[in-house]
């Protein structure tokens, strides 16, 4: 694939504003995206053993059922932040992504009703499980099994994407047309070690857990001792894992000397440190953060190279300016999107942490963020509306 | 090198690939409309319990709230994306066209999504664990997210149909292509729509509820008839409003269709008016499974055929009245510095400027014509019309029945001298249209 296809696979239109700040859009949504991945990875993965063990034993009777909500929630979180992920990346690697689409049109299909099958089959586990129904852990295998299985087909059209130089062979293979959309690929070095971090993601997950819960009197502090325990365990030994397989993803693509790669094995190190350590899970967590955006970023640099070295480079995209709409953008994700986000955490967090009702209406943080909200997103609508009777009267009278 | 920006065709057999983005659309309205809806039914209910001290909505709208996880942040949201990966899949460039003009209207959704995902768990899982002043604002701003998450995305599918003004070519502003003339009676018809939603399954919750207190059932059953038949009433206004307010070649498709469209439409509404009459009057007649199977029709006879229609309309265009469905861009947009690409294909051949054909399909042969031919035919109308002789979806075989090559011919030039509104103009080189014609003969329709 020479740069002149390339280059005219990009749309016509050119981006609407300059492309490193899709592509630095790209990395840090990625790796949120990502982050929930591996904990809904983990977390039902760990649910399933503790589901095994039945409530039998008194720390996973506890345990399990939290695992499994984690799972629940961070699945349909994981869905919404995997959206901006792959808006951006359309934006300025749209022949990459589309010619994936297209190749893995019938994989693409499959992957959509794949999610909608095992996460409603994960709903059944938890409803199960919480029933104490014979054959839940079952239901939760076997949901367990296809979300990977959905996972995989990211994999694959992530893989296929960063492979342009042969996408002319799966279309056409020895000059026949193939339009069957059956292209799949899988690099299972890279494979492995994104999915080898959901154990050390679960392990910090627990350290937080346990230091969340150590505050509350209605959990008792061997249990919290416990799940702090395992966690610091699965962190430890998950870390030791990701590790090695990070460097054999980076021998196998020639990266491992790359300052990033340096800087991430560095950062997995300190993690390691930290998470043995366990003084403080939260700082961990923040360490477990920027390791992610080192690893989103190494993801970015190999489609970078691969695409610059065959003449496409994000930065010479042709650029039509749309000022009115990342105005938009930017005031609703940086005061609707902050101070409303920051208003519902708040409010769970607090929820979390009382016994009984939380009175939000008594508390001056969750009351003031509460009222904000409320009149920012009534604010955008004005405007919003205002906006677009504008630009109407303006066109058509 | 003459080449545009065509990407690799996925074709599925006797189908198309279209169908794919039709049946994942028609499941994601149904979850999402309902979506939306339940947060303006959760404000008014919360409304309610919190100024008439009624405490006893508040189980109903957990139970409520639980359903709607499954229904619409479980199938509604895994759809949504699925929507965007299967029209990809179908429509490249459509899709292309859409993400170029509004990343930055769709990211701004985004925000309004996240805010959505966590407020609904918040708001179902801590709805008695937190005080009702709390709980009720929570209910206020779910409530407003969720609808300026259909603010967000109307001007862009209502783009999808056509800009409404020529000011966007010229331009190539995205707030010209977003605010067309029918983004907001399109915008309320959707509001309807998803009012009457929210009755349609509140209706399926409330007479679930009716062994544990039979009375509330009765009351909320009744609500949910009234909140139904204000929803039905605000559909069929802005159904009307709309209507007028689409192109051309919309109405050209329309008028195929549009006796028995009108008589599906007015069955529907009586059937639904006499089921809302019923929940209002004896709700005790519906019970969960009428009350669901009632979604089932509305999902079968309303959406899948309303949608269909929506699909069928924007035809020859997939986005913005300048690509084709067939991949192709068919005017300048000066304001984007587009350029029709109808011109060199008609001049080099689909073949030569699709970079994505193998070098031994480039130019026609006796030896490989069977084969361009049919590589064009995918080429030009699989993204419409299925082309075996098996084909189910808007199949040629029905179209071209019985015809010689020069009938086929005849009518390929006519398409390709524009002679019929809701085709795409393509015009090409006698050979290709020589190969396609030979390919379509093959198939003895």
């Amino acid at each position: 694939m020479d740069a002149s296809v390339l280059l005219a696979l990009r749309d016509p239109a050119g981006v609407p504003f300059y492309p490193i700040v899709f592509q630095v859009l790209y990395i840090l949504t990625w790796a949120l995206h990502a982050a929930f991945v591996l904990l809904s990875l983990g977390a039902m993965g760990l649910s399933l053993y503790g589901s095994a063990k039945g409530k039998t034993d008194k720390y996973w009777s506890i345990l399990t059922p939290h695992l499994i909500q984690t799972g629940k929630i961070s699945v349909s979180i994981l869905i919404v932040l995997g959206v901006a992920p792959l808006l951006f990346t359309q934006v300025i690697y749209d022949p990459n992504w589309y010619v994936t689409n297209t190749l893995s049109g019938m994989w693409i299909f499959i992957f959509v009703y794949t999610m909608v099958v095992g996460y409603s089959m994960y709903y059944w586990y938890y409803y199960a499980n919480r029933a104490q129904r014979t054959g839940s852990t079952l239901i939760g295998f076997v949901s367990f099994g296809i979300l990977v299985f959905a996972g995989v087909l990211m994999h694959n059209f992530a893989v296929t994407s960063i492979m342009p130089q042969q996408w002319m062979s799966m279309y056409a293979p020895n000059g026949v047309v193939n339009t069957s959309g059956w292209t799949f690929n899988l690099d299972i070095i890279r494979l492995a070690f994104m999915v080898s971090l959901s154990i050390p993601v679960v392990g910090i997950f627990l350290q937080n857990y346990s230091r969340f819960l150590s505050t509350r009197k209605d959990f008792d502090a061997s249990f919290i001792s416990y799940s702090a325990k395992l966690g610091t365990n699965f962190a430890v030994i998950g870390l030791l894992i990701s590790a090695v397989l990070f460097v054999l993803w980076m021998l196998q693509v020639k990266y491992l000397l790359h300052p990033v790669s340096l800087a991430t094995i560095v950062g997995v190190l300190v993690l390691l440190v930290m998470a043995k350590i366990n003084s403080n899970s939260y700082y961990t967590t923040l360490i477990l953060v920027v390791v992610a955006l080192l690893i989103s970023t190494m993801r970015e640099l190999i489609r970078f190279d691969i695409m610059s070295g065959l003449g496409y480079s994000i930065y010479d995209y042709p650029i039509n300016l749309e000022i009115p709409s990342i105005v938009m953008f930017l005031s609703t994700f940086l005061i609707m999107g902050f101070v409303g986000v920051a208003f519902l955490l708040t409010m769970a967090w607090k929820v979390g942490k009382s016994e009984g009702v939380f009175d939000g209406s008594k508390d001056v943080m969750v009351n003031r963020l509460g009222q904000s909200t409320l009149y920012i997103m009534i604010a955008w609508m004005v405007i919003y509306f205002a906006w677009g009777i504008g630009i109407l009267f303006n066109n058509i009278l | 090198m003459d080449i545009i920006g065509q990407f690799p065709l996925f074709y599925f057999p006797d189908y198309g690939s279209a169908w794919m983005m039709g049946l994942t659309g028609t499941i994601h309205i149904l979850f999402s409309h309902t979506s939306v809806g339940a947060a303006m039914l959760f404000a008014f209910l919360a409304h309610k319990a919190y100024k008439e001290d009624r405490s006893d909505y508040y189980p109903y709208m957990k139970k409520y709230g639980m359903f709607l996880l499954i229904f619409s942040y479980v199938l509604g949201s895994i759809t949504g994306p699925g929507i965007w990966n299967t029209a990809t899949a179908a429509s490249p460039r459509g899709i292309s066209a859409l993400i170029h003009n509004f990343v930055w209207v769709w990211a701004t959704e985004w925000v309004f999504f996240i805010y959505e995902v966590i407020g609904v768990f918040v708001l179902v899982y801590f709805i008695d664990k937190i005080d009702k002043k709390t709980h009720l604002r929570l209910t206020y701003t779910f409530a407003l997210a969720s609808v300026g998450t259909l603010a967000l995305i109307i001007g862009i599918i209502s783009f999808m149909m056509w800009p409404g003004t020529e000011a966007f070519y010229a331009t190539g502003s995205a707030s010209d292509a977003f605010f067309g003339v029918n983004t907001f009676p399109h915008m309320f018809l959707r509001i309807g729509f998803m009012i009457m939603m929210s009755g349609v399954i509140g209706l399926v919750i409330s007479s679930s509820m009716r062994k544990g207190n039979a009375a509330l059932s009765d009351e909320l059953s009744r609500k949910m008839g009234y909140v139904s038949i204000l929803g039905g009433f605000i559909t069929l206004f802005f159904f009307i409003w709309y209507m007028g307010t689409l192109p051309d070649n919309a109405h050209a498709v329309f008028a195929f269709s549009k006796d028995a469209i009108i008589k599906n439409r007015i069955i529907l509404t009586l059937v639904f008016v006499a089921y809302f009459a019923i929940a209002i009057i004896k709700p005790r007649l519906i019970n969960p499974v009428i009350a669901s199977a009632m979604i089932g029709v509305i999902l079968i006879s309303g959406l899948w055929s309303g949608e269909k229609l929506r699909e069928s309309m924007r035809k020859p265009y997939v986005a913005g009245q300048y690509i084709y469905s067939n991949q192709i861009i068919s005017r300048d947009v000066p304001g984007k510095h587009i350029k029709s690409e109808l011109p060199i294909i008609a001049e080099k051949g689909l073949l030569q400027v699709n970079p994505f054909v193998p070098a031994r399909l480039k130019v026609i042969t006796d030896e490989n014509k069977l084969e361009t031919g049919e590589l064009l035919a995918k080429m030009s109308c699989s993204n419409c019309h299925s082309l075996e002789k098996t084909g189910v979806y808007r199949p040629l075989k029905d179209r071209l029945v019985g015809m010689d090559k020069d009938g086929i011919k005849a009518i390929l030039y006519a398409i390709g001298e524009g002679g019929m509104s809701y085709m795409p103009k393509l015009k090409l080189p006698e050979t290709e249209y020589d190969a396609i014609a030979e390919y379509f003969v093959s198939l003895h329709y």
